[in-house]
C-alpha cells in the first residue's frame, strides 16, 4: 500500500532525524515547548484562580460568567489568531507593543485558549468535592484562605488534569500561532506550523518526524499526569501499591 | 515524603519554563521578507540566506504568503521588504505611496501541468488562451478538472488573466476547483484529482524532485510569452512605515541586484535545473518592459555602498 509505505518510511526517517539530534528539529521542539509551556503555566495560574473564584464565590451573574467560560473552551484558534493579528499588527491598536511575529505573541494567543479550558475543568473539579467536606472544613473554623487550600487540595486531581488538557490543546494548536507568529524560520516556527509547511512542500518524512515529536510530547505529559495522580493518591495505581507493599 | 519531592519537582519545572519564557536570546537584526510561496517552496531563500546573513550580519526570515496577502501584510507595516510576482499590483502598491522603489530582479516561467493522458489535449495548443479553452471544453463534458490557487496570489492573477483572454468565466463551473492554498499543495490536489493547474516552474520542479514518481502529473504546455513570470523587489515607504527595518531591507535589495546576488540566483539549481534567471538591468532582453530609471537608481545605490553592479 503506497500510503502506508510513505508513513512507515517517514517514521523511520523521522526516528533517524530525532535520534541524530537534528538541530532544526531540536530548535523547533524547544520553541514549541517554550510557547506552549509558557501559555500553560500562565493559563494555569489565571485559569485555576478563575475556576476557584467561580465555584466558591457567590455573586450576581455568576451563571452567565460560567456559561461564558464554558463556551470559550471551544474558541476557534483561527479566530483568536485573526483578531490578535489585527490588534498586534503595526497599524493595529496594540501595534506599539511590537509583539507581532514573536514567541510572546504566540504565548498570548495560546493563553487565551488555555485559560477557559483550565478554568472550566477546575470549576467542575471543585464543584465535585462533596458538600460534606466543604461543610466540615467550614465548621472547623479555618480561615478562608486555609479553607480554600483544603478544598483545592481535595480537587487536586482535577486541577492537574486541567493543566494537562490545557497543555495538550496548546501544543497541538496551529491556526492562531500561524497567524500571529508568522511561522518564521528560527523565530516562530513551532512543531505544528512546521508540519503544515513541510506537508505543503511535499517533504513528508520531515513532517512525520515532527509529528512524532508532537505525539511523544503529548504522551510524556499524560504519563507524568498518571504518575503524579498515582503518587498523590498514595498508590491507587496497582503497580505503585505493589511496590509499596513489597519487602524492603 | 514522596509527594513533597514531586511537588518540588513540579515547582522546579514550572520555574524553568518561566525562565525559558523570559529569556529572549539577543540575536542578529532580523529582516522579514513578505514573499510568494514559490521563492520559499523552491528553496531559493533557504539557499540565499547564509550568504546574505554572513555578509550583513543579519538574520533574514520570511512570511510564506501569496502575492496578494504579501502586499496586504506589507501595506499594514508588518513586513520589511517585498519579493513578489504580480506586476500590475506591484505597480499599484508603489503608486499608492506604500512603496518607494520597485525593480525586476529575476524571472522564471509558468507551466501548465496536467495528467499525462492529456484528455483536454493542451499539449499542441497554439497559445496559452487556447490551451485553457481546451481545458474548459473538456471540463464541460466532464473529462477534466482545473485546480486554481484561488488565493489571490500572483499565480492566481496570471491564471485569471489567461481565462479572460480565452473568453471563459470559470468561476462556479463544476470542473473549476479553487484550492485557496499555496502552489505546492495546489499541485498535489490537482495530482489527486488528475486535473490541470498552472504552476511556476520552480515550485513544480522542486515538488517533482521531492515526490518523484508519486506525482503523476507532467508539464503539458510551456514556453508561451504570456507565461513569463518576473519577480519584483519592492522597497517600502520609510516615512509611512517607520517601524520597519528599512536599512536592512535596502541591503537586501542591493544584495539581490548586485553582481554577487545575481550570480547566486543563477547558481541555484534543483535536480540539476536552474530555477530562476537573474534579469536586473536587462529586462528588455527577455521581452519585459524596460525600467531604466529604477536600474540607474539601484546601480547608483550599489556604488554608494561599495557593492558591484552586475555586468550588463
Amino acid at each position: 500500500m503506497p500510503g502506508w509505505d510513505e508513513i512507515l518510511s517517514g517514521m523511520v526517517r523521522g526516528l533517524q532525524l530525532i535520534l541524530s539530534g537534528d538541530p532544526g528539529v531540536i530548535q523547533i521542539t524547544l520553541l514549541s515547548l517554550r510557547v506552549s509551556g509558557g501559555a500553560t503555566l500562565l493559563g494555569a495560574l489565571v485559569g485555576i484562580s478563575l475556576g476557584a473564584l467561580l465555584s466558591l464565590a457567590d455573586f450576581r451573574g455568576r451563571t452567565f460568567v460560567v456559561a461564558l467560560v464554558n463556551t470559550m473552551t471551544g474558541l476557534p484558534p483561527v479566530v483568536v489568531g485573526l483578531v490578535l493579528y489585527l490588534l498586534l499588527s503595526s497599524s493595529g491598536l496594540l501595534g506599539f507593543l511590537k509583539l507581532l511575529y514573536t514567541p510572546e505573541a504566540m504565548v498570548v494567543a495560546q493563553l487565551i485558549m488555555v485559560i477557559p479550558i483550565v478554568a472550566s475543568i477546575t470549576l467542575s473539579a471543585i464543584s465535585s468535592v462533596d458538600q460534606e467536606t466543604k461543610q466540615a472544613v467550614r465548621s472547623l473554623g479555618a480561615s478562608p484562605f486555609r479553607e480554600l487550600l483544603i478544598i483545592l487540595n481535595e480537587a487536586r486531581v482535577g486541577l492537574l488534569t486541567s493543566v494537562v488538557v490545557g497543555f495538550g490543546s496548546a501544543i497541538s494548536e496551529v491556526g492562531a500561532i500561524m497567524m500571529v507568529g508568522g511561522n518564521l524560520l528560527g523565530h516562530t516556527r513551532a512543531l505544528t506550523t512546521a508540519v503544515v509547511l513541510l506537508t505543503n512542500q511535499g517533504e513528508f518524512a520531515q513532517a512525520i518526524a515532527l509529528g512524532m515529536v508532537l505525539l511523544a510530547l503529548g504522551f510524556s505529559v499524560n504519563v507524568l499526569l498518571m504518575f503524579l495522580r498515582g503518587e498523590l493518591f498514595s498508590g491507587t495505581l496497582p503497580y505503585l501499591t505493589a511496590r509499596r507493599s513489597g519487602p524492603k | 515524603m514522596e509527594t513533597k519531592k514531586l511537588v518540588l519537582a513540579a515547582a522546579a519545572t514550572m520555574l524553568v519554563l518561566l525562565a525559558a519564557l523570559a529569556v529572549t536570546l539577543p540575536g542578529r537584526p532580523r529582516l522579514v521578507i513578505a514573499t510568494t510561496t514559490s521563492t520559499v517552496d523552491s528553496g531559493l531563500l533557504d539557499f540565499l540566506k547564509p550568504y546574505f546573513d554572513d555578509r550583513f550580519h543579519a538574520d533574514i526570515t520570511w512570511l510564506y504568503l501569496g502575492t496578494g496577502q504579501a502586499l496586504a501584510v506589507a501595506s499594514r507595516g508588518d513586513a520589511d521588504v517585498l519579493l513578489v510576482h504580480d506586476r500590475a499590483r506591484e505597480d499599484a502598491f508603489v503608486r499608492s505611496g506604500n512603496g518607494t522603489h520597485r525593480v525586476t530582479v529575476m524571472y522564471n516561467d509558468f507551466v501548465v501541468v496536467g495528467p499525462e493522458l492529456d484528455e483536454a489535449g493542451v499539449a499542441d495548443a497554439p497559445d496559452a488562451a487556447d490551451a485553457f479553452n481546451r481545458i474548459a471544453t473538456a471540463g464541460e463534458s466532464g473529462r477534466s478538472v482545473f485546480v486554481s490557487r484561488g488565493d489571490g496570489s500572483g499565480t492566481n492573477a496570471l491564471e485569471l488573466r489567461i481565462w479572460s483572454k480565452a473568453g471563459v468565466d470559470p468561476k462556479e463551473r463544476a470542473w473549476y476547483l479553487e484550492a485557496g492554498q499555496g502552489m505546492a499543495p495546489t499541485i498535489r490536489i490537482a495530482d489527486e484529482k488528475l486535473g490541470y493547474t498552472v504552476s511556476d516552474r520552480a515550485t513544480w520542479l522542486k515538488l517533482k524532485s521531492e515526490m518523484e514518481d508519486s506525482l503523476r502529473l507532467a508539464v503539458l504546455y510551456e514556453g508561451a510569452p504570456d507565461l513569463m513570470n518576473p519577480y519584483g523587489l519592492i522597497q517600502l515607504n520609510q516615512t509611512r512605515y517607520p517601524n520597519t527595518n528599512w536599512q536592512l531591507a535596502e541591503k537586501f535589495i542591493l544584495f539581490m541586484v548586485s553582481e554577487e546576488g545575481q550570480e547566486l540566483i543563477a547558481e541555484f539549481e534543483v535536480g540539476g535545473e536552474q530555477l530562476f534567471f537573474p534579469v536586473f538591468g536587462r529586462t528588455e532582453s527577455v521581452g519585459l518592459p524596460p525600467e531604466a530609471q529604477e536600474v540607474q537608481y539601484w546601480i547608483q545605490r550599489l556604488r554608494d555602498n561599495n557593492m558591484n553592479p552586475p555586468r550588463l
